[in-house]
This record gives C-alpha cells, sequence and structure tokens, in this order.
C-alpha cells in the first residue's frame, strides 16, 4: 500500500472535522474522493499534506507511519496536491514554474537555464503536452497551466498527486489533457486522490470511489460496484437526487402572451456578442448552451447592462432599457446573477445581511438610513424560502459553504422583486445537495411566472432545467430547440451544423 | 476527558488572540499611557491632555475621511495639502470678516475634495495618482496665494476663540472633532451611503452588478474627505493664529493614513473602525507627546514612531 491512513480524525476545537477515517492508495491506483461541501474532504487533503496535524489516528506512508509538521515536509516525503487556483508565477516561464524554489545551479551560483529548458521539455513530453518550456505561464489556458502544475509537483518527486476538483475550471478539450496525463501517472505506478464533484468524471477515471459525509467514511467501494444512486445516496445521505418533479415543467402553463417578459432584438458587443435576438415568456425557463466561449456569459451581461452593448435593443416587458446599467435593469425588473460567485458575486468579509440586501438598500431604508429590521426581515424570509444554512443574519458570508454562498446570492436578486431573472452556471462548484435545491429553486420562480434565463457548464443540466434552448456559437445564435425529450446530442448536432459567422 | 479539555482549550484560543487583534490599538494606546504616567515628569499636567486633544482634533478630522477613503479600497493623499489651502483662503479672505473666511476656507476644502472625487469616479483616475496630484497642486496654491508668507490672524473673534475655547480640559475643536466622528459612525453604520461606501471597498464589480451607484459613491466619499480637510485646516490655522501655508498640515496625510489602518480599518477596503480611527489617532498623539517630553531629538523619534507603527500593524496583521 503506498499510502493508509488508519482511524484518523481531526478536532477544530470542539468540532471534530473528521472522525475515524481509514483509506488507502496503492500504486498506480486513482482513487475519488467524493462528499458535499463540508463533508470532510478539505481536512483530509490537508492531513495528508501536513497543513494540519491529526488530532487521532495516523497516516502510513509505504506502511510506516509518518507525521508531516508542514506542506513542505509532505512534500518532500512525496505527497503534494494540486488546487484548484494555480499557485504559480504568471509572468515566469514554464520552466521556470516547474523548477521554482528548486532550479539546478551552474558553478554554485547561476542558475542551469539551459538544464533546466531540457528537463522541463523531457517532463512535459512525457506526458504528453505540447508546451514550450520558454513561453511565459500566462500565455497558457488555465487548463495547461494546472497541467504545468501537475508536472511540477511529480517533478519535486511526488508519488502521491491529490487533485483538488482539477476540472472545475477546465473546457472541454482541456480536461482530454488532464484525463491523458492523469492515465499517464497511473502507468508510471503514482497513485492519485482524484476530487472531484462531476460523478461521470469521477466514473471514467476511478478505479475506486470514497464517499465521506459529515467527517465519516459512509461509502467506499470499486468504482464498478457502486451504482450512481447508491453514490448519491451516500453522498446525500437520504434518497436524494429525487427526479421525481423533473417533468413538473409539462404541469406548467407557459402564458403566451402577446407581450414577452423579455425581448432581445439584434444585441451585438464587440465580437463576443453577435446580433443575438430572442424572446423569453413569463414562467419560461430559456436555456442558453454553446461550448465555452461561445458568449452566454456575454450575452447575459450585454442584455443586462454590465457590458455595454454597440447595437440592438432589450425590453423588460413593454419598457424599453434605455441606458443600459445594472441599476436600470434593477428597476426595470431584470436580475442577473454572474457565474463567478467569488469576485463578482459575494462582499467578503461582510454579513449574510448586508449580501442579502445589497440590492434593495434604498427600497428598506427611510431619509437615508437603512432600517436593521427589513433587513433581518429580508433575510429571515429567504433563509426559511431556499433553505440556507447560515448561523444568522450576522454571520459572515465568507463562513458558509458555496452552495449556500449562492443561495445568498440568489435571494439577493429575488428580493428586487423581478420578472426575469438571469443565472449563470448557478450551480457551478456547489455541491450534489445545495444543486438539487437551487433546481427546485429555478423550477419554482417558473412556476411563479418569472422569465428565467439560465446556462450551465453542463449541457445535461440545461436541457433537464429549460423549456427551450437557444444554442450559441461564437456569439451568434446557431439554433433553437425545445427541450422535451431532446437529448445532448441535438444540441452537438446543432453546432455541428452551425457556419462560423462572418466577422 | 483530557482530551476535552485540551480541545476546549484549543477552541478557546483562537477567539483570544482575534481579540488581540481586534483590540491592538486600544492596547497599545493604553500600554502607551501608562508608561507616559509612570516615566513621563509632568504627564498628568492637565494642559498636557489640553494641548495634546488641541493638536489631535483636525488630525481625527482627516483621519475620519482617509478611513473612508480606504474604506473603499482607495486612499486620500491630499488631505494635507488640503489643510493648507483652506488655511491660506482664510488668511487672504479674512479682511472680509471671519464668518465668511472660515466659510470660504472650508468651501476650499470641499472643493477639493469635489475635484478629486469626480477627477475619480468620472475620469477613472486612481486615487493615489489623483490625490497625490492634488497633494502637489493644492500646497503650490495655498503658497501662491499668500506669497509663500506666513499672515498672522486677530487675536479675537470665531477663529481665535476656536484655537484657546476649552470645556474644562477638553478645547472646543475637540468636542467638534467627536460630534463629527459620532455623525461619521452613524453614516458609515447605518445610512445607504455608509453601506455603499463598504460595498464598493468589498468588491467592486460586484457591487456595479448589484445595481449600486459605485461612481456616485465615490464622489462623495472624496467630496467629505475634502470637507473634513476643509475643517481641519480652520483648526490648525485657529490653533496656530496664523495662515502659513509651509507649515499647516504638512505630511498630516501620512499620520491620517496611519491612524486609520492602525485602527482597524484594513487596506484592503471593505471595513471601517471609527472608534478605532479616533484612538489611531490619540495614539500617534501621544507618541509624539511623549518623544517632545523626554527629549528625545526629532531625528531618532521620527525611527522610534516608525518602529511604534509597525508593531501596532503586527499586533492586527490579518485580523481583518
Amino acid at each position: 500500500m503506498l499510502l493508509e491512513t488508519r482511524s484518523l480524525g481531526k478536532d477544530f476545537g470542539a468540532v471534530a472535522a473528521l472522525r475515524d477515517v481509514t483509506f488507502s492508495l496503492s500504486p498506480g491506483e486513482v482513487h475519488g474522493l467524493m462528499g458535499e461541501n463540508g463533508a470532510g474532504k478539505s481536512t483530509l487533503i490537508k492531513l495528508l499534506t501536513g497543513f494540519h496535524q491529526p488530532t487521532a489516528g495516523e497516516i502510513l506512508l509505504d506502511g510506516k507511519p509518518i507525521s508531516f509538521d508542514s506542506p513542505r515536509a509532505a512534500q518532500a516525503a512525496g505527497i503534494a496536491a494540486v488546487y484548484q487556483e494555480i499557485n504559480l508565477i504568471p509572468e515566469r516561464s514554464v520552466a521556470d514554474n516547474i523548477f521554482l524554489g528548486r532550479e539546478p545551479r551552474k558553478f554554485s551560483a547561476f542558475t542551469d537555464k539551459a538544464r533546466m529548458l531540457r528537463e522541463s521539455a523531457a517532463i512535459l513530453a512525457r506526458y504528453g503536452l505540447s508546451i514550450d518550456p520558454r513561453q511565459p505561464l500566462r500565455s497558457l489556458g488555465l487548463g495547461l497551466q494546472q497541467m504545468v502544475s501537475i508536472a511540477r509537483v511529480v517533478s519535486l518527486g511526488a508519488r502521491v498527486v491529490i487533485m483538488d476538483e482539477p476540472t472545475s475550471a477546465l473546457a472541454g478539450a482541456e480536461v482530454d489533457v488532464l484525463y491523458g496525463v492523469v492515465e499517464q501517472l497511473r502507468r508510471e505506478g503514482h497513485g492519485i486522490v482524484y476530487v472531484s464533484h462531476r460523478l461521470s468524471e469521477c466514473y471514467r477515471l476511478c478505479d475506486r470511489l470514497t464517499v465521506l459525509r459529515d467527517g465519516r467514511v459512509v461509502e467506499s467501494a470499486a468504482t464498478g460496484d457502486l451504482s450512481r444512486a447508491r453514490l448519491v445516496t451516500a453522498m446525500l445521505g437520504r434518497e436524494g437526487a429525487a427526479p421525481a418533479d423533473a417533468r413538473e415543467a409539462v404541469a406548467r402553463a407557459i402564458t403566451r402572451e402577446a407581450l414577452p417578459a423579455l425581448s432581445v432584438k439584434g444585441l451585438s458587443w464587440r465580437t463576443r456578442v453577435r446580433d443575438v435576438s430572442f424572446s423569453l415568456q413569463q414562467g419560461e425557463i430559456l436555456g442558453l448552451a454553446g461550448l465555452l466561449g461561445a458568449g452566454r456569459t456575454e450575452t447575459m451581461k450585454a442584455i443586462y447592462g454590465a457590458e455595454v452593448a454597440e447595437k440592438g435593443e432589450v425590453k423588460v416587458g413593454d419598457r424599453r432599457l434605455r441606458r443600459p446599467r445594472p441599476s436600470e435593469s434593477i428597476r426595470r425588473g431584470l436580475a442577473f446573477l454572474s457565474e463567478d460567485r467569488r469576485s463578482e458575486g459575494i462582499f467578503p468579509r461582510l454579513s449574510v445581511r448586508s449580501n442579502l440586501t445589497a440590492s434593495v438598500l434604498p427600497r428598506i431604508s427611510r431619509f437615508g438610513i437603512v432600517s436593521r429590521r427589513s433587513q433581518n426581515a429580508l433575510v429571515a424570509v429567504y433563509v426559511r424560502e431556499l433553505g440556507i444554512k447560515t448561523a444568522g443574519p450576522d454571520g459572515l458570508i465568507s463562513e458558509l459553504s458555496g452552495g449556500n454562498q449562492q443561495k445568498v446570492l440568489i435571494a439577493r436578486a429575488l428580493c428586487t422583486d423581478p420578472n426575469v431573472v438571469m443565472l449563470d452556471d448557478p450551480t457551478r462548484g456547489i455541491d450534489v445537495g445545495a444543486k438539487a435545491e437551487v433546481h427546485r429553486t429555478i423550477r419554482a420562480l417558473a412556476m411563479n411566472g418569472l422569465g428565467v434565463v439560465l446556462t450551465s457548464s453542463e449541457v445535461e443540466e440545461v436541457m433537464e432545467l429549460s423549456d427551450r434552448l437557444i444554442v450559441l456559437n461564437e456569439g451568434a445564435v446557431a439554433g433553437e430547440l425545445a427541450t422535451a425529450g431532446r437529448e445532448p446530442d441535438d444540441v452537438l448536432a446543432i453546432l455541428a451544423a452551425a457556419e462560423a459567422p462572418a466577422v | 476527558m483530557s482530551d476535552r479539555l485540551t480541545a476546549i482549550a484549543a477552541g478557546s484560543r483562537l477567539p483570544n488572540t482575534a481579540w488581540i487583534r481586534a483590540s491592538s490599538v486600544y492596547i497599545a494606546f493604553a500600554g502607551l499611557v501608562l508608561l507616559d504616567l509612570i516615566v513621563t515628569p509632568g504627564f498628568r499636567n492637565p494642559a498636557v491632555i489640553r494641548s495634546l486633544l488641541f493638536e489631535s482634533a483636525p488630525l481625527i478630522l482627516i483621519a475620519l475621511g482617509q478611513s473612508l477613503a480606504i474604506g473603499t479600497r482607495g486612499i486620500d493623499l491630499s488631505v494635507g495639502s488640503v489643510m493648507a489651502l483652506s488655511s491660506a483662503v482664510i488668511g487672504i479672505t479674512i479682511g472680509m470678516g471671519q464668518g465668511t473666511s472660515i466659510a470660504l476656507g472650508i468651501g476650499a476644502g470641499l472643493s477639493c475634495g469635489i475635484v478629486n472625487g469626480l477627477l475619480i469616479a468620472v475620469l477613472r483616475i486612481d486615487p493615489l495618482i489623483s490625490s497625490l496630484s492634488l497633494l502637489v497642486a493644492a500646497r503650490g496654491l495655498a503658497q501662491a496665494l499668500l506669497g509663500g508668507a506666513r499672515v498672522d490672524l486677530p487675536f479675537n473673534g470665531p477663529i481665535s476663540w476656536l484655537g484657546g475655547a476649552t470645556v474644562s480640559v477638553v478645547p472646543v475643536t475637540a468636542v467638534i472633532a467627536l460630534v463629527a466622528a459620532f455623525l461619521f459612525a452613524f453614516v458609515v453604520k447605518r445610512t445607504t451611503l455608509g453601506h455603499y461606501a463598504i460595498f464598493a471597498g468589498a468588491s467592486r464589480t460586484a457591487a456595479f452588478l448589484a445595481g449600486q451607484p459605485v461612481r456616485a459613491t465615490l464622489a462623495f466619499v472624496y467630496g467629505l474627505s475634502g470637507l473634513l480637510a476643509g475643517v481641519a485646516g480652520l483648526f490648525a490655522t485657529a490653533r496656530l493664529g496664523a495662515a502659513d501655508p509651509n507649515y499647516i498640515g504638512v505630511q498630516f496625510e501620512l499620520d491620517a493614513i496611519a491612524a486609520a489602518v492602525i485602527g482597524g480599518t484594513p487596506l484592503s477596503g471593505g471595513r471601517i473602525s471609527t472608534v478605532g480611527t479616533i484612538f489611531g489617532v490619540l495614539l500617534l498623539e501621544v507618541l509624539d507627546a511623549s518623544f517632545i517630553m523626554n527629549n528625545i531629538s526629532s531625528t531618532y523619534a521620527q525611527m522610534l514612531k516608525a518602529a511604534f507603527i509597525v508593531g501596532a500593524l503586527y499586533m492586527q496583521r490579518a485580523g481583518a
């Protein structure tokens, strides 16, 4: 056994973050580590990589008990983690980054550049990466940057590579490159701990799956022996994923009134949004599909007025948005949720109350003085309606899990009393349970007669939720289809048929 | 059992250090005052306290404006020069009657603030740059207005009164500064404007997407900072009994920044501590007084002050 933990436990103060975790990894194995946010995955990773020290149990490497007092010590012993955020220097070359902090020396004072380039090129080639080691890291896409950090830890001598949600930031083709790298690591006998929210990915890559819940191991089995249903049940701790309400959309009457809730005509913004037109009815969920970079986010932002479109017209109900900007859109009943929760959504270090009511301050204040009571009342309403788990209105937003932060942001959009909400990938990076709740919320909004525009990084998700789909290709509308009874392949067919739009 | 006790102890250790960080300015202030009471001769003398508060009043005003600017993740380097400009305007208009003169001096400060605010909000110039250019321009204008000379002010009337009047040992200017601080805290904590300022500092993009008037907020913030600097210029002029463009407000912006940051307003924005800022000012003033009263030469005093500021900031590192 390459790596093993026995009855590992970790307490933070009076809170037990991890209890009695027994886990093992053999050479050449890809071991999926799954669980909802807060299940203890991060804590386990931090124990394995020496960020934290266990309060109970032991970690064995090659059968020998070990303890690390720092990530550096863990790395020296051969355990390293690759995180979603790249902790490298974007301005320096790929080779510099691979050898950061342990540059080969020449005459003991000078960096041996030639050797660095040679060895970097060899490592990159071994993993099938066509990257010039001389180019600066920032010139690579996020995906390849991640591959460079994997190459770095492997060249540091890591035998156990922990990948923490490696694909959450990757586009389609980049995912295949990652899979190639993982296969090569496996062939070379590295052990890989693979953390991901995406079930299909884990089924494809992992030999074994271990599920954590509330800090304990609740399931651990060979991938082939574990059905999706059992896996999801283990993660949620209940018969989750209830697809029972999946097609309640059928029961929902989309009112085909003369007046659409939102109509967009000939909208163009730079080269990213080209002549986009569509309309949305009250009670309808419209999905925007397309590959990464097809202009889904940009279309939403141009409609919302976060980017100023050069051409085109946006009408909410019968009111045309004349001066496109967020405050105007909100006043007209159009709300927007950004896909980038961390830098465009939450106000870090501020309370749940401040975050939730950020868009409606004028409405809940008199003579410029904000009513604390109205704020708390709004928080109470949405905590109840959306099932937000928080210590209270004074709790800091950053202390909430990703899913609950997202719910606070959805609540922020909803308390503006919109007729139309645009949700850009609302389930990105949140766990399965929260995902199901967000889905329920979206359907409930449409039931109540709101128009919803939706995107998702997963085509299946957007197909399942929406009534109608608009497929974007390079910023232009490539086609449209009603989703009932269709498959993701139909979207691909539209994309395949789409010609590259004239510049 | 013993495990549990350790766990409890470990759990309670965290809040304790957080508490020390959050209150570092008060601890440092109390410690310094205690030290002075023991070692500094004459520190108990009410005259010392009075003089100290006289010096503090203008600095409190500009430190409040500064903490608001820093709270929006900006900075206002112009405050010291704006004080000088306010002083110079009082100097040249003193013949028009003291009331008019005071109003024009404060108005000059407000105008500077509005210019700064518009540069930042409309032309989207970085506050560091716009306020730096104002730092140079306002001082230059002040010197030009008075021909570089000092203008003595009359010994009677409201300006002279502001320069000397006290309620028991507390100067009237300090009382005004504290009332201003109270209003300021109310604006920051309870009004939409205060919320918008903090939101703009916490995440400008998120504030914009949430439909908030980010640019108007920034214009207001720097306008208010200019207004406060105008009043501070009046106070400093009244205390000195003269309009002096070469003396008033020199390097006050640095003390204002230090006071705000020591007081717990992080440079990364999104948080403003009014009480902390006031104690930051008092701390710096007591520090200056301690050096003077112990006959420490000003060259060494500067270095000691720097060391003290670094120490205070170290105590609250990451305490935001």
